[in-house]
């Protein structure tokens, strides 16, 4: 039995602000997925993340079609040719960015990225920024990212504690983003991914009104993508939405462990069915 | 005075004037000589005074110097010679022959951008600081590896295709997948048992897939730091991690 995805994604304005400047795209025969946050003053931010996701999106489409495509920026040893395509897509981003934000004279627009692509077990993750990806499996959630911010980069070195950093004013101070110089220094990471496992990508305005325990139990209490993607993101605006929020929910279904999941399920369906 | 002169194909790009100070080549804006070029490495390679001799050092590019066609890693530099980095040339030309007008182009680096508004990034000084952090910390890490010890898996018991690994990329995933490293033989072995991952420090974790692992004996329950000596078991198959030198 072949192991497969599914999918679901959601992105909401929010309960404050006035515009989305979030930003997701998926393309699911290349098992890629996509999400910015974007930044900057007026029109700019929407303008940024969008660009950033279109980017990445057409790059690995295009490489898909002719794998000699150039490589934008170095190669990095050690990983695997889908994981170096996905950094390159991410860096041409970084420099569409930043381009267009120079010609079009904006003073600063930038964007936060996140960016997974499945290749059987191998889960390839491009990160920068604050948004952030986390595997859910069984019970245990872990994050996959670490958040370039302020903060975070404080807590790491023990100059703050998680409560100081939860409360700070400095919240809001990203260490790198794209778009910002011509080039950007990137986390490229890759993870192993069994089936039953979940991978969610996310924007700030869903972490900073829910718990990561709360994501968890959300997660695991919805079994269809599309409806645990969508009630994350009405849970954090129920929880006051001062952001704009955005969840892509993917999980890896197939392999003996699905298989065995659906037997169980449809024979409790069917015990239900007639017993009860 | 001698000097380096950037070219690219016929056209002179710049010209930078090598003494006692050395000069730094590489994609980075804080390099004395920058080339803009994906083929080029962020520190490639740098030319210094040596007790009066000039240096070319190759700082283990992605793609490499070379040097009159030969690709070096440290040479010593003679009048006249072609330097290719990437694509560009770079002439090395020693000051009894070169009377030219060298017109020194600092390369005027755009200070990385200005302000953002309210929210999002630190400003300028701060961030430079911070970049400069990251570069240098990814320079280190360029020249490290050779002093690197090798992290290996020695099997000791169990089914696999080979009796040991050398944990060169950043994940290793362990079992009967066509894409794991250290590949698991028989029926019932699991696609993706476990996973270990190599992090920017070079330390490697190791973290359940399909199965939970036992390191030392002990069932973990969250990614788990190897040093040298653990006995690592899953799926039947048990591990030795050790660094070699």
């Amino acid at each position: 039995m072949t192991a497969g995805l599914e999918f679901g994604a959601c992105s909401d304005k929010g309960c404050v602000r006035e515009n989305n400047e979030d930003s997701y795209s998926v393309a699911p025969e290349l098992n890629l997925f996509v999400l910015s946050d974007g930044m900057g003053g007026l029109a700019a931010g929407e303008v940024a993340s969008r660009l950033a996701v279109e980017t990445i999106v057409a790059h690995c489409r295009e490489a898909e079609a002719n794998p000699s495509l150039p490589f934008e920026g170095e190669r990095v040893p050690g990983l695997s040719e889908a994981s170096n395509r996905l950094a390159s897509a991410v860096r041409l981003a970084n420099k569409v960015v930043h381009e267009t934000a120079e010609k079009n004279g904006a003073e600063q627009m930038g964007a936060t990225l996140d960016a997974v692509r499945f290749a059987g077990e191998r889960l390839s993750l491009v990160h920068v920024g604050d948004s952030r990806v986390y595997r859910l499996r069984g019970n245990q959630m872990e994050q996959l990212t670490q958040d370039h911010s302020f903060v975070a980069e404080q807590l790491r070195l023990g100059r703050m504690t998680a409560e100081e950093a939860e409360t700070s004013k400095l919240r809001n101070v990203l260490l790198r983003a794209l778009g910002i110089d011509p080039a950007v220094e990137l986390d490229v990471n890759e993870e192993m991914v069994v089936p039953g496992d979940t991978i969610l990508l996310c924007s700030d305005g869903l972490t900073r009104e829910l718990t990561d325990a709360q994501i968890a139990a959300t997660l695991s209490e919805n079994e269809d993508a599309k409806t645990a993607a969508g009630q994350l993101v009405d849970l954090a605006k129920q929880a006051g939405g001062g952001d704009n929020i955005t969840a892509i929910v993917v999980r890896q279904i197939g392999g003996t462990a699905g298989l065995f999941a659906r037997v169980v399920r449809w024979f409790k369906k069917w015990e239900f069915g007639n017993f009860s | 005075m001698s000097k380096l002169t950037l070219k690219f194909e016929s056209s002179i790009l710049k010209e930078v004037p090598v003494g006692s100070r050395e000069v730094s080549i590489g994609r980075s804006p804080d390099n004395g000589i920058v080339i803009d070029n994906p083929a080029v490495s962020h520190y490639h390679a740098r030319v210094f005074n040596e007790e009066g001799r000039m240096m070319l050092e190759d700082f283990g590019s992605m793609n490499g110097t070379f040097v009159n066609g030969q690709r070096v890693k440290m040479v010593t530099l003679q009048s006249g010679d072609s330097v290719a980095i990437g694509k560009h040339t770079i002439v090395f030309s020693d000051s009894r022959e070169t009377e030219g007008a060298a017109t020194v182009a600092v390369a005027e680096q755009k200070a990385a951008a200005p302000k953002i508004n309210e929210t999002v990034m630190l400003d300028t000084k701060e961030r430079r600081e911070f970049l400069q952090k990251v570069a240098a910390v990814g320079e280190s890490a360029q020249v490290a590896p050779k002093r690197m010890k090798i992290a290996t898996l020695i099997v000791l018991k169990g089914k696999t295709d080979q009796p040991e690994y050398t944990l060169s990329d950043k994940l290793t995933v362990i079992g009967k997948s066509s894409m794991a490293t250290v590949k698991m033989k028989g029926w019932f072995a699991p696609k993706a048992a476990a996973q270990i991952n190599r992090r920017e420090d070079h330390s490697y974790f190791i973290g359940g897939g399909g199965k939970i692992p036992n390191v030392n004996g002990k069932a973990i329950t969250q990614p788990t730091k190897l040093t040298s000596g653990d006995i690592v078991e899953v799926a039947g198959v048990t591990l030795k991690f050790v660094y070699r030198d």
